[in-house]
């Protein structure tokens, strides 16, 4: 069963950050010249050549005490999913390695031959798999592997918590069953385990030789980007004897195909993960992971005050240390001058960088059902305070919406805090026009309820919204949760209040892994319980709009229309800092999850 | 000649004691405060829910200028992040860790003395009884029961018809923290009533045929006074400390409000980059504790002399 505070990492993953979960890149440029990693020209100076990066080990230092999950259908936190990927998990097409979000967001082959083959109508996906690409026991991995992961996320009864965009896009009939233990499946194929609909998912997706067919029930224009979650191979047990599935305990020891393979795995504080070399990865096949270092080592369970004490130091094996998580607020001054420039003594070893996230407020539509009354809300938040509480220019900039300015073509700017509101409202709120706002509304303002999950930082971040919101005569009553349940709680009908914090980002550059998550119930993160059927049958239409600029357009406008109706309230495009050691190479945030680029860091003399 | 009472004969000694009359002018300076401080304060322009943007940088929002923001404006600094005033919070903070700790000492003073009264006189099964309920209190790790049942008390006690919110949580507060502290009340108690049970003036009520009501509320009671009253004073500030850990912990009051404990606990991750935020409401709470603890002593050593050492 699910670990309480799994809830909020599985947010996190899917998006939602709680600042412990890290940053990011995107948008903002490099925050210092490249020192190194494979996409530098050859030529200058004092570069290591490809000979001497190899070696050594590499640590992260995260405050969690364990994983999330490993599991390759149930990963789904960003920075997991970055180092998985880098190390013991590939997929059908991964991204680029590159300090620029551009290039580093495209899509690159990775156990494919090429970044995937559409049909006319996009409802129609083929991949060819690289020949040579084997399993730790030396085993060819084979198109049954890919086929058989990909069924594992149906068997919803063992499979918890992973990305469900197999279950979303493949043409397989929902289940019929909606009382009773079969419920629990979202599809009529129950997975490899149960074994019911296996027909109905063999049409569905289709072995010949080395090629993987899908057939999906609509068109999926960005489909090869789907294939970067939760659709990573795992051995077909009837094809690998060696390397049997343990069903829900995989998560602890999955079978690696990739350039390390897991040594250990102790969980707890204290507990580590440590990846050795796999003898049996073929370097022929992975044009992408130059697998530099010989071993990784994650040590688990560290506070995060301690953590940034370490790294700054940069002392023995922590001078070699990443962290996993952010630098805390109170370092920050120490750290960086401003959020472009490090300080001189952190300067090649800190980056400071969009991240993948939003932040916003979700209100509940139900319980505030008066779109005026929302606004009043929104009109009134001190917005600026509650930038400068969270860090002020190392926070970001303020949010106009739900989609981030880094995704690239499907943000524009919505005008929310310029007019879509009535009338501008200044950063720090504008609690006469709310009070006006809630007069013509024609309905007295409920007393509002704000969740959050309870840290010291958010605690001052809920007496800015009793403060801002009871100037405009907003009653609210602040209820901080404890984070590992916040989620949890929130998503329940019946102990979720009126509006609280939560943050997203998006699963691949696409805007439909923002607002269809968020603002309908596919893909489970309708927080505000929107059932607006108007805007559900806009989202699909947008989905499926295979012009990708013209789809980009249609996410822009569903955006502005979200703000419109103030579902959320955006308050930050967020920043954040990391820092690593001094002999850890090369130091950018890579863009596609906000994490360090593992698959190509090595490590200094 | 008019024979001096007990009381007087303290009261004398107590004025003596400079120190314990030091600390009682100190504590009656505190709760005076705690009780006019919000009154008068807005008066004085101070406001503990306003936020300073001014007072705060924009990169990091710590605090503008040394000592964590001193200034005229704000003569004890500001809060990071937040730029609200830090006397101000101190003044709105005492009253509620005040009102907890004198409303915890007071319920835990009743419950023990009742508890304890009955336990002593009765003996037999109701004192076995009773001991064994005591010691099975003493043995909850009551930290993490307070903890873990801090969110459904509060519903319950909000359903009970407590306002929402603070004024739920408080309650909340002042029950946990007394139900867990009357067992050692009741212990000293029992002890005393035990020895007082079988002195000759209980006999002689008893012989006169007084009510078991009379022996225990008007006989015993009254020769209690002197180690609860000590008790007491020792009890208040330890709760003080309580209620600022358990703020600190997380269990306290919600925003905008605050306490010492959540003061302190926000201060722990800025206290390498400006200290003074630990250090004042740190100092202000050791000093309302150290008082409390002095005035407690120099009360045993008045009402015995013979253990002044």
């Amino acid at each position: 069963m699910l670990r309480s505070d799994a809830w909020l990492r599985r947010a996190l993953a899917i998006g939602v950050t709680f600042g412990l979960i890290v940053a990011a890149s995107g948008g903002g440029t490099p925050t210092q010249s490249p020192t190194g990693g494979a996409s530098v020209p050859p030529g200058e100076s004092a570069q290591p050549t490809e000979e001497s990066k190899k070696g050594g080990t590499i640590y992260i230092l995260t405050q969690a005490e364990e994983w999330d999950d490993i599991d390759p259908q149930r990963a789904y936190t960003g920075e997991d999913l970055a180092f998985f990927g880098g190390t013991i998990m590939r997929a059908l097409t991964a991204y680029t390695y590159s300090e620029e979000a551009v290039t580093a967001n495209t899509l690159t082959p990775d156990l494919a031959t090429d970044t995937g083959t559409a049909n006319a109508t996009a409802d129609e996906w083929s991949f060819t798999l690289r020949d040579g690409v084997t399993w730790e026991d030396g085993s060819d991995l084979v198109c049954e592997d890919v086929k058989y992961g990909v069924s594992r996320t149906f068997a919803n009864d063992v499979i918890t918590n992973g990305p469900t965009y197999a279950v979303q896009y493949l043409d397989i009939p929902s289940n019929p069953v909606t009382e009773g233990d079969d419920a629990v499946f979202l599809s009529a194929y129950y997975g490899p385990y149960n074994g019911t609909g296996q027909d109905l998912f063999d049409q569905a997706v289709v072995c010949d030789g080395n090629t993987i067919t899908f057939h999906l029930n609509q068109p999926v224009a960005d489909f090869n980007y789907t294939v970067t979650l939760g659709f990573s191979p795992v051995p077909d047990p009837t094809i690998h004897p060696d390397l049997p599935d343990a069903v829900d305990q995989y998560t602890l020891r999955p079978w690696s195909n990739g350039p390390y393979k897991i040594e250990e795995y102790t969980q707890g504080n204290g507990g580590h993960f440590l990846l050795t070399r796999n003898e049996n990865w073929n370097a022929e096949s992975d044009p992408i992971r130059p697998a530099y270092p010989d071993r990784w080592e994650v040590l688990f369970g560290i506070d995060p005050k301690v953590m940034d004490q370490r790294l700054m130091a940069s002392q023995g094996e922590d001078a070699y240390a990443v962290m996993y998580g952010n630098v805390q607020p109170e370092n920050l001054a120490t750290v960086f001058v401003d959020p472009e420039t490090p300080t001189p003594d952190f300067a090649d070893r800190a980056v400071s960088d969009y991240d993948p996230y939003s932040r916003y407020y979700w209100i509940d539509t139900n319980k505030v059902s008066n779109v005026k009354h929302r606004q009043a809300m929104a009109a009134a938040l001190d917005r600026d305070a509650i930038r400068a509480n969270s860090g002020g220019d190392f926070a970001g900039a303020l949010g106009d919406g739900v989609i981030k300015p880094n995704i690239g073509q499907d943000y524009a700017e919505t005008g929310m805090w310029t007019g879509l509101l009535g009338q501008a409202i200044p950063d720090n709120g504008d609690p006469d026009y709310a009070r006006q706002l809630i007069e013509e509304s024609g309905e007295p303002m409920p007393a509002l309820t704000w969740d959050y999950p309870q840290t010291p930082t958010r605690d001052q971040e809920a007496a800015i919204v009793v403060d801002s919101l009871g100037k405009a005569g907003i009653q609210v009553t602040a209820n901080p949760i404890p984070p590992g349940q916040y989620y949890g709680i929130v998503f329940n009908d019946d102990q979720a209040h009126e509006f609280g914090w939560a943050g997203w980002g998006p699963d691949w550059p696409n805007a439909s892994t923002v607002i269809a998550p968020l603002f309908t119930d596919k893909g489970g993160w309708n927080i505000s319980r929107v059932h607006d059927q108007d805007f559900v049958d806009a989202v699909q239409d947008a989905i499926a709009t295979l012009d990708r600029a013209e789809q980009a357009k249609k996410w822009q406008d569903l955006n502005k229309l979200a703000m419109e109706r103030v579902y959320v309230i955006p308050t930050t495009f967020g920043l954040s800092q990391v820092l690593a050691g001094t002999k850890v190479k090369p130091i950018y945030q890579w863009a596609p999850w906000g994490s360090w680029p593992y698959a190509v860091m090595y490590v200094t003399p | 000649m008019v024979g001096r009472s007990l009381r007087q004969i303290v009261w004398a000694r107590l004025r003596r004691d400079k120190l314990a009359m030091f600390c009682l002018v100190v504590l009656v300076i505190y709760y005076m405060i705690g009780i006019f401080g919000p009154v008068i304060g807005p008066s004085l322009g101070l406001d503990p829910y306003a936020f300073d943007r001014a007072a705060i940088s924009d990169r990091g929002g710590g605090p503008i200028g040394d000592f964590g923001g001193i200034s005229a404006k704000h003569p004890l600094g500001v809060e990071w992040g937040t730029g609200r005033d830090i006397l101000s919070q101190l003044l709105w903070g005492l009253r509620i860790s005040l009102v907890v700790a004198t409303s915890a000492t007071l319920l835990t003073v009743t419950v023990g003395v009742i508890v304890g009264i009955i336990a002593g006189y009765a003996r037999g099964w109701a004192d076995m009884v009773i001991g064994r309920i005591m010691d099975l209190v003493l043995a909850f790790p009551f930290l993490l029961i307070i903890l873990a049942l801090s969110n459904v008390m509060t519903d319950r006690i909000t359903d009970l018809g407590v306002p929402p919110g603070n004024p739920s949580r408080i309650a909340y507060l002042i029950i946990v923290i007394s139900s867990f502290g009357w067992p050692y009340l009741a212990r000293i108690v029992r002890g005393q009533v035990i020895s007082l049970r079988e002195r000759e003036f209980v006999a002689a009520a008893i012989a006169m045929g007084s009510s078991r009501r009379r022996i225990l509320f008007t006989e015993i009671l009254p020769n209690l006074w002197a180690p609860l009253l000590v008790y007491t004073t020792l009890l208040l500030p330890a709760y003080v400390g309580t209620e600022a850990a358990l703020s600190f912990l997380g269990v306290g009051v919600i925003p905008p409000d605050t306490t010492f404990g959540a003061m302190l606990a926000n201060s722990v991750s800025y206290f390498r980059v400006v200290p003074t935020y630990l250090f004042i409401p740190g100092t202000i709470l050791a000093i309302l504790v150290v008082s409390f603890n002095l005035l407690g002593d120099a009360l045993r050593d008045a009402l015995d002399p013979r253990a002044t050492h």
